[in-house]
């Protein structure tokens, strides 16, 4: 859903957004650069860095836009991410975002940005949300005691953020250094008479990571400091370890938190704005309830189901695909092709059985994109409600069961928006065992918007007895395979240690945008690869191959899973993208080709069918070629397993549905 | 150090009896005392036990000593046992010591601490204390798991023993060390704490490595 780092010309300067996870680093980003990156409510939208620039009296700053982390000690992969641009970028202006309303943590940041010594300004965001709970510190003793810039903000109402831009160029560093105590003192000096002389951050911040013993340093070290050296910073390390134990990282940030706290103390907090009933804080609490959770989640899923499958997928579809391209977009084409294309061939391949505009663009836009459209904007208000954690908190119990934990749910219903950028957020999971899990079960069982908008819209067609049976089998694979994969893959789970954001009112700007930005990526991404997918149908066609193909896979398609031959097709384009599969078993259902058994075991098949190209892709680099041709091999031959089984089983048991 | 001795053999005498073999040969048999027979004179002489052929007996005020040595005793194994997960070997060792060298004040506060237990590890009855007595009204220990603590009410972390490091530098990035002030906001399905205005969901086993304090 990122554009390629747009190219920044004559840069004055770089400016690097670090902060806690959603504390509005992206909102302040969009203002500055006037670039749109993801903005949800809940902590890891950001998983990959994205770069605009922002414009300073006829100078150009690039902005850095960075994952949000708890420490600078990196705990995850896109912690890592965050720590290495600072390492990455000398020279670079910090500008940290805080959360008003949680400055305990937002200042452990802002002390080891001093101790990294790089210039500093902070943009205390939220200010509006700490004023109303009365908890609002008085910044101008905060500016006093780190000798930087704070400025209150609320970055979703533009408050604040032009008031930053000219703080940026005369940006210096914090000159704050905390004091660990005797012992971890002499540790720290030590080790920073160790480190080479030109290091990118502030060696005092180093020596500390280091004593904390970060391994994901590792690769600067090789490349930086001389073996000996290396030896002999594990003996200092060593040393203090055997003086005061191994918890030196969290003396540390108890020492820290406790500097922290009495400086809270001593700036005080405005006086409170007055309160009046949270309404959006209860609905916050119910939805996590053991008693009422249940029932709100499936509320939730009850109207996702109304707008999504009935509205979309039923009413919109019905509108675009029988109204304007049945009535009008294609008798004109074809009006239009007939009178100025003299080429049969050509004809045929765009307004053919399969041609680019029949078959591609009508698919395309006639079918799922009323459906993604419902969907981006129904999944956009769930994103910036808050919603999405509170799942986490109702599922860590199944989610332990498969090995990882509730935090786990994110990357998957994520998913279920677009399966590569959920695979992309599988980096906010802690150990590689979880990531490599959720990955996987991404790939095989989770459908994306389009698909999963598709599905609902034949489902709804037949009934809730279809509908559940769909949902009932893909998630019980999912458990299955799941339960399985935690046994077989090496290496452990972490803690489910998880921010619940608070509830909040979706700013219909917000959700305008994000809802356009996914549509239009889906149109730049998908449209093309259906009209490729077309194409290639339509030479397979003229070649007769597809004849070919349907008699070489009759034995599986017809007769292992009992369905038309013609749903080759659906499967053979599905290898392109899921949804385009599931977008012709959907004209086959509507032309009344398949009976109500057939769709829901098509359904079941190709909901597990290998992940889309672009999935295939990012698994490839983010686990690598060896894992993800792994993953294809499995899900291959299991999805038509599980269909074959459901088409066995119905027919046993006389299950028509 | 004649005092410990006596200590131990009351100490003996009293377990024996629980066990319903309070007999001169058992205490000798059992005992890991140099000279028991002389030590047996010595409480008799003090007129702490009574003891006629194989029969041994405390008296009333070798009853009451024995009650706060085996009081502490098992508050000490208590202690070792429940918050430090230590061993066997090492909690035996260390709870000896301690029966000997706890003030009443002290035995009080560690009584209060834990909650008033009944039963030590080995499931054997700890004697009441006037603690125990006078908190009646009030069944809440002073020192609770965060685990146990009471719905919606602040508490302040006294100390957290965990599993990992990396689950401490967790806790600590978000704020959560000795000395903060948290809330437990539901157990069910998940655990779900409130520090200042974050709200975190957790793991049961964190929550039962966190240790609060009533504010």
């Amino acid at each position: 859903m990122m554009g390629p780092p747009a190219a920044v010309a004559n840069v004055a300067g770089k400016v690097i957004l670090v902060g806690n996870p959603n504390v509005g680093k992206s909102v302040v980003f969009g203002q500055l650069t006037g670039r749109y990156v993801t903005v949800s409510n809940y902590p890891g939208t950001t998983v990959e860095v994205s770069r605009g620039e922002t414009r300073e009296r006829g100078k150009s700053l690039e902005i850095i836009d960075t994952p949000g982390v708890y420490s600078l000690l990196p705990m995850s992969e896109d912690e890592r991410v965050t720590r290495d641009i600072l390492m990455n970028e000398p020279g670079s202006v910090v500008l940290q975002v805080c959360d008003a309303k949680n400055m305990r943590r937002s200042l452990m940041i802002t002390i080891q940005l001093a101790e990294m010594g790089v210039p500093l300004v902070l943009a205390v965001n939220m200010a509006d949300e700490a004023r109303y709970r009365g908890v609002m510190p008085k910044l101008e003793g905060l500016e006093g005691r780190f000798c930087v810039p704070a400025v209150p903000t609320v970055a979703v109402r533009k408050k604040g953020v032009e008031r930053i831009i000219p703080l940026l160029s005369n940006a210096v560093p914090s000159p704050l250094r905390l004091e660990y105590g005797g012992v971890i003192e002499g540790a720290i000096s030590r080790m920073e008479r160790l480190l080479p002389d030109a290091t990118p951050v502030g060696k005092r911040a180093l020596a500390i990571m280091l004593l904390c013993g970060d391994d994901s340093l590792t690769p600067w070290l090789a490349e930086n400091v001389r073996a000996e050296n290396v030896r002999e910073m594990n003996a200092v390390r060593n040393r203090l370890v055997e003086e005061i134990g191994d918890d030196i990282s969290y003396r540390v940030n108890q020492a820290r938190l406790a500097w922290i706290d009495s400086l809270l103390a001593e700036l005080g907090e405005e006086p409170a704005e007055a309160k009046g009933r949270d309404w959006a804080q209860v609905f916050g609490k119910y939805s996590m309830d053991p008693l009422f959770g249940i029932p709100i989640l499936l509320l939730v899923l009850f109207l996702a189901y109304e707008f999504v499958g009935v509205f979309g997928a039923g009413f919109l579809v019905d509108v675009l695909e029988e109204g304007v391209f049945g009535k009008w977009v294609l008798p004109a084409a074809a009006w239009t092709v007939e009178r100025t294309i003299p080429w049969g061939m050509i004809r045929d391949m765009l307004v053919g059985p399969y041609g680019i505009i029949s078959m591609a663009l009508s698919y395309a836009i006639a079918i799922v994109l009323p459906i993604v459209g419902t969907f981006f904007l129904g999944f956009g208000i769930l994103e910036d409600s808050g919603y999405l954690p509170r799942l986490a908190v109702m599922v860590d119990r199944i989610f332990k069961k498969i090995g990882c934990n509730g935090k786990a749910v994110l990357p998957m219903i994520l998913g279920l928006g677009c399966d590569t950028m959920a695979t992309l957020t599988t980096r906010i999971l802690e150990t590689r065992k979880e990531r490599v899990i959720v990955t996987l079960l991404l790939a095989l069982g989770i459908p994306c918007s389009a698909q999963l908008g598709v599905i609902l819209g034949m489902l709804s067609d037949i009934g809730p007895a279809a509908t559940i049976a769909w949902v009932g089998i893909i998630v019980g694979v999912i458990l299955l395979v799941g339960y399985l994969a935690s046994k077989v893959i090496p290496g452990e789970s972490s803690d489910f240690i998880l921010e619940i954001p608070p509830i909040r009112m979706p700013q219909m700007g917000n959700l305008a945008i994000k809802t356009m930005a996914r549509i239009e990526w889906y149109l730049r991404e998908a449209v093309p690869l259906f009209v490729i997918g077309t194409l290639i149908l339509f030479a397979a066609d003229r070649m007769g191959w597809l004849l070919w193909m349907q008699k070489v896979s009759e034995p599986i398609v017809v007769g292992a899973l009992s369905l038309p031959p013609k749903t080759t097709e659906a499967f053979l384009i599905g290898f392109l993208r899921r949804d385009y599969g599931a977008a012709g078993l959907f004209d086959m259902a509507r032309a009344g080709l398949l009976t109500h058994l057939q769709v829901v075991v098509s359904l079941v098949t190709i909901t597990l069918f290998i992940p889309c190209l672009a999935n295939f892709l990012v698994i490839i680099k983010e686990q690598g070629a060896k894992v993800a041709a792994g993953m294809a091999l499995f899900i291959f031959p299991f999805a038509v397993l599980i269909g074959a089984a459901v088409n066995f089983a119905s027919r046993v048991f006389g299950i028509h549905f | 150090m004649t005092d410990y001795g006596q200590d131990e053999i009351l100490e003996l005498v009293w377990t024996l009896r629980e066990e319903g073999r309070a007999t001169r040969s058992q205490l000798l048999r059992r005992t890991e005392e140099d000279q028991p027979e002389r030590l047996i004179e010595e409480l008799a002489a003090a007129g702490l036990v009574e003891s006629s052929g194989d029969d041994v007996r405390l008296t009333k005020p070798g009853e009451e000593r024995a009650r706060v040595i085996i009081r502490r005793h098992r508050l000490a194994e208590v202690l070792l046992n429940n918050l430090f997960d230590l061993d066997n070997n090492q909690v035996e060792s260390s709870a000896c010591k301690f029966e000997h060298i706890l003030t009443k004040t002290v035995t009080e506060s560690v009584c209060t601490f834990l909650g008033h237990p009944p039963v030590c590890p080995h499931g054997r009855p700890i004697p009441r204390g006037e603690c125990c007595d006078k908190i009646r009204t009030e069944i809440k220990p002073l020192v609770t798991r965060l685990s146990d603590a009471v719905l919606g009410e602040e508490v302040r972390i006294v100390f957290i023993t965990p599993k990992s490091r990396k689950r401490l530098d967790k806790l600590s990035s978000l704020g959560i060390v000795p000395g903060s002030r948290v809330r437990l906001l539901q157990k069910n399905p998940s655990f779900v704490l409130e520090i200042g205005e974050t709200t975190v969901a957790v793991d049961k086993d964190i929550t039962d490595e966190i240790y609060v304090k009533r504010t």
